[in-house]
Formats: C-alpha cells, structure tokens, sequence
C-alpha cells in the first residue's frame, strides 16, 4: 500500500490520497493521470490492468486502488 | 396515421403524452404496465417509419443472442477455471478471450453493420465516385439513399454497450428478450438519448413502478422547463438561424431571388453561429429536460447528458458536461480500451522516460483522443464538416492539456493565480467562443461553405451591406424574449452550480406559491412561446444523428 501511496503521490502531492474517496467522481484524476498511474502500477506490481477494470469503483481511493492490484495478482 | 417529428409535437403533447402516462397510472398490476409501456414504445417508433420497425428489433435481437452466447462462454470458463493450478488458468483464460472476442466482433459488426449501412453508405459512395473522378474512371456507383430509423445511432450504442459489459464480465446476460426490446426502444429515449447504460437504467424501467403524486409532479416540472427551451428560445431563434445559415428568399417584383450568408456582413454570420450555439443547447437540454422528467414519472433512473456546458472553463471540461452519456460512452469504450492497447501503453511508457510524467502521458492519450474524436464527428453524421468537428474539437482539447501543463509549471514560479474570479470568467468566456467557432461548422451545410463563413467573420466582419426584416427573420421583440428567458436560464444554471436546483427552492415555499410559480412558467410558456404563422418549429437537432 506505501508503494502505491508513493506513486500516487509522485503524480501530485497536493491531493490527500490516504484519505480521498472521490477521485474520479469528483475529477481529481483526469484520464490522462490514470493511464500515467496505470503504466506505474504495472511496472511496480507487475500486473497487467486490462480496460475493464478502469471503472470510477476501481480508481475511486487508494484502497480500492490496491485491492484491484492485489486481485488482478491474484488471478495471475 | 400520426407521425410525431418530436416531443413538442401537438399530436404527441394533447394525445400520446396524456393517454400513455393515464392508463399506465390506471393499470393495477406491474406486468401489465411493462406491457403498456413497451406496447407505447414501439407504438410511438412504429408511427416514425412504420416497417423500419424491424431494424430495432433485429439490433435487440442480436443483442439478445451475443449477450447469451457470451455468458454461455464465461459460465464454460469459469467452471474450467475450478480446481485448476494456478499456472495453467492462465493458458486456460488466454484460450477463451481469444473464443469471446470472436463472439463479440461478430456481434458487434452486425450491430454497426446495420449503422454503416443505413448511415453511411450514401456518404461513402458518394466519396468514392469522387474519387474515382479525380482519376477521370467513367464508372460511377449510384449513391444510395436510406431511410434511417429513429434512434438508429443512439439505440446502436446501447446495445453494443451491453454487449461489451456482458463481455467484459461486467454484467449477466439477460435471457428476457422483452426486457432487452424494452431497453431498446423506451419512447423517451428513443429521439435524442440520452445513451443509457443497462446498469444504470434497465432494471427501473423493468420495475414499472406506480407512479406517485411527487414523481408526476417532480416530472411535469423538468416537462415544462423542457418545453420552455424548446419552444421559447430554439424555435423563436429558428428563422434567423435558418436564413443565414441557409439562405432566404425575397420576392422583388416577380422575382423570387434568393440570398446566401454573403448577404451578411461578418458579425451577423458570427451572431447567428451564437444564436445557433444556444439554440442547440436549447432544443437538445431542452428535449433532454423532456425525456428525464418523462423519465422521472414512469420511475425510471434517466442518466443526466447535461450539466450547465457553458460554465466550463476549458474545451475539456466542456464536453464532461455536454452530451455527457456520449462523451462517457467513448471514454470506456474507445478511449480506455485504444490507451491500454499493447502499442499505445509502450508509446506511453517511452513518452513519460522522455518527458516525464506531465507530458509524457499526453503522447498515448493523444491517440486514443484521435480515435475518440474521429468517432465522434463520425457519429455525428455522414459529412466532412461532422469529421472536420471532430478532428477541431480533438486539436483543442490536446492543446488545452499541453497548454495546462505548461499554465501550472508558470504558476508554479510565478505565483500566477488560476482560480480568480477574473481569470475563471476569461477562461469561461474563451471556451464559449471556441464552441461557437466549432458549431459553425457543425451547422453549415457544407463544410466548405463553413470556412467560407468562418473567412467572413474574420475578414468582412463590418460591411455597408444593410440586412433587412426579411433577411434577420426575426424582430427585435423575439431577441428581447430569447435574451430574458437565457438571462433565467443562466439564474437558474448558476442556482443549480450552487448544489440546489430551482424545484428543489420552489417545493420549499408555501404551497400558494408553489402554484403560483408553476402557473406563472406556463404563462411564459404560454405568451412567449413562439408557433403560430411565422414560425416553423426546429426539428429535433440531435434526431438525425
């Protein structure tokens, strides 16, 4: 998760990404700042995100962030 | 036999309107409102193009079958999937994609087949021949001429977007052929969209819920507002735009001669591509208004396609709230699906070691927005002004993200303040501007005859050519009506940026009040509505898309 925080981070410090539950709903995250996001996290992780998963649900928090990581991991 | 041009038509307002929602009221059990509301649907399409009827239901039909074949394929993998070592699942899901994608394509091409056919042959063909001119071939194909069925561009998005979720693993597959058939072609929707999402809208309008006394109010409401757009601003505007756009007629002596925008000097032809941009926003948030408060009666969860455009402060953000189930549709569709290719991601990844992670990204993305904005103007219509819209609307928009990047890294050293009052009404104002110019030529004929325009706004802005009462089309009193009925317009906009709608403040007053409020819309609507002789009511704009 502290990876993850850092990436998010990385892409812009000014957002409270521990605690944002909005980021697509409210427009924090732009599409172009997703597919950034996306291409780290499937470096850091080793995952491939496929275009189905990137719904609101999915991107919404860090936590659902993380638990899509850790699904996609899972499923190899 | 009837035939409705559009919601505000009389024959739909006095007849279909009132009967339709009546016994829907009436009708006691939730099966027979379903039926009744289906039955009105295909009543309501069949009155459009009678035997055209069969391409809706051949498109639901093909949705129908893809939907099960596909669920038949994830049902098969998910129980090969069962008791299997981790490392040979993924072979395992690698040889049903490859299986599903088939499915999928073939289902999707006889979706689109229909669409291309019935939309864009003529224009294809007729492209070809030219074509074949320039290599001065005798042969030429006749250009064919199809009826298009109502709804035909925004049905085929429904259900392709069905389609794709059902594949995606997003959605089970329905097995209720009526449910689908009623998705399809829910009369509301029917003419101008929204583009619903099953997800979103199916089960609602499956539900058939009774109608209660604050929905019909709630939904009467928006009905009226609706109409008030229509019938007060995008009609009254109506002759002005058609005759520069168009042309008009003048009859001197015995001679009818006619006149084209060159009869207009350069700030006329940039005042009616105003006059156009509000009218279409008008009629299209106004019909929109119409199909979510119908909508809103029959308990139906509607997706919003506007959220007050004109407010926006770039390109960008304009299209988040204009046309928004389109816009929505192309970004999961195209845009993400393009951008998580195998060769966009590598452009990606390469792009942000280069120039970091601001720029870097735009380098993908500017792909996949290409791709989105080709469809777009495509979807539009069959026409090189719709695809010169397109690619207009895409080179703003990757300029606008270049130009953010390089605005934050100046505010950044600068200190240069964005988000004043003063800098937000600029940019406001700018990105209007930059939607006129784009409607242009949206709306001319040609897209030829467009730029020809565009050069008259910039070159012979002021002339000594005089336009006279024949040549405006309409009179000072119809600017002065459309002019205070924008100016609420934008009250009422600015109210709802605030987080609380106009209905909303009103059913907080005394009920006196309350009445007295909706019986003074009606009047406006009433007084200031322009139809009678003179006025020749808009067509539905976004109908023949």
């Amino acid at each position: 998760m502290d990876e993850l925080l850092d990436l998010l981070r990385e892409l812009d410090p000014e957002v409270d990404f521990e605690n944002e539950e909005a980021l697509i709903d409210d427009r924090i995250l732009d599409s172009l700042t997703i597919l950034a996001l996306i291409a780290d996290i499937e470096e850091t992780f080793d995952v491939t995100v496929p275009a189905v998963e990137i719904v609101p649900a999915n991107f919404n928090s860090a936590k659902a962030m993380y638990e899509m990581i850790e699904r996609l991991q899972e499923e190899g | 036999m009837i035939t409705f041009s559009s919601y505000f038509d009389t024959a739909f307002l006095v007849l279909f309107l009132p009967v339709s929602v009546a016994v829907y009221m009436i009708l006691p059990r939730q099966n027979l409102r379903r039926v009744w509301l289906l039955l009105c649907s295909l009543f309501f399409f069949w009155c459009d193009g009678k035997g055209l009827l069969v391409f809706i239901l051949l498109s639901t039909l093909f949705m129908h079958h893809g939907g099960l074949w596909l669920g038949k394929l994830q049902n098969e993998l998910d129980a090969a999937l069962t008791d299997l070592p981790k490392e040979e699942k993924k072979a395992v899901r690698e040889r049903f994609k490859k299986r599903k994608r088939l499915v999928l394509a073939f289902f999707i091409a006889l979706e689109l087949g229909m669409l291309a056919v019935l939309k864009y042959a003529g224009f294809f063909v007729n492209n070809l021949n030219g074509l074949m001119g320039l290599f001065s071939s005798g042969t030429r194909f006749i250009v064919p001429h199809f009826l298009l069925p109502m709804g035909i561009s925004f049905y085929t998005m429904q259900a392709m977007s069905y389609l794709f979720d059902v594949y995606r693993g997003k959605l089970a597959p329905d097995t209720n052929i009526g449910r689908l058939l009623l998705y399809m072609s829910f009369f509301p929707n029917i003419m101008e969209g929204p583009i619903c999402r099953w997800s979103d809208t199916a089960e609602s309008l499956w539900n058939a819920e009774r109608v209660t006394y604050e929905r019909l109010t709630r939904g009467a409401q928006r009905i009226l507002w609706g109409m008030v757009k229509k019938i007060v601003i995008a009609d009254r505007l109506n002759p002005f735009v058609q005759n520069v756009f168009g042309g008009y007629d003048v009859m001197e002596g015995a001679d009818l001669l006619h006149f084209d925008f060159t009869a207009y000097p350069g700030w006329v032809v940039a005042l009616a591509a105003a006059a156009f941009t509000l009218q279409l926003y008008a009629e299209f948030s106004g019909t929109m208004d119409f199909a979510l408060g119908l909508g809103e009666i029959f308990g139906v969860h509607t997706p919003e396609n506007f959220q007050r455009p004109f407010f926006s402060l770039s390109i960008s953000e304009f299209w988040k709230r204009w046309h928004i189930t389109l816009g929505t549709w192309f970004r999961d569709y195209v845009f993400y699906p393009v951008s998580m290719s195998a060769p966009v991601k590598k452009l990606t990844t390469r792009a942000r070691k280069k120039l970091g992670n601001r720029f870097g990204p735009l380098a993908g993305g500017a792909v996949a927005l290409f791709a989105v904005w080709i469809f777009n103007g495509l979807w539009h219509g069959a026409g090189w002004n719709y695809i010169f819209f397109g690619m207009y609307h895409f080179t703003l928009i990757l300029l606008g993200n270049i130009a953010d990047v390089v605005m934050i890294r100046f505010s950044e050293k600068t200190g240069f303040k964005r988000d004043i009052l003063p800098v937000k009404l600029f940019r406001i104002f700018r990105t209007a501007l930059l939607v006129v110019l784009g409607e242009l030529f949206f709306r001319a004929p040609t897209l030829r005859q467009g730029f020809s325009m565009c050069g008259r706004i910039f070159t012979q802005f002021i002339t000594n050519q005089t336009v006279s009462r024949a040549a405006w089309g309409v009179d000072w009193k119809d600017a002065f009506i459309v002019g205070v009925t924008a100016a609420i317009m934008l009250v009422v906009g600015l109210l709802q940026e605030k987080g609380k709608g106009i209905r909303e403040r009103v059913s907080e007053k005394p009920v006196v009040l309350r009445y007295l409020f909706w019986y003074a819309v009606v009047l406006f609507l009433v007084v200031f509505g322009a139809y009678g002789a003179g006025y020749i009511p808009v067509d539905p704009m976004y109908a023949e898309f």
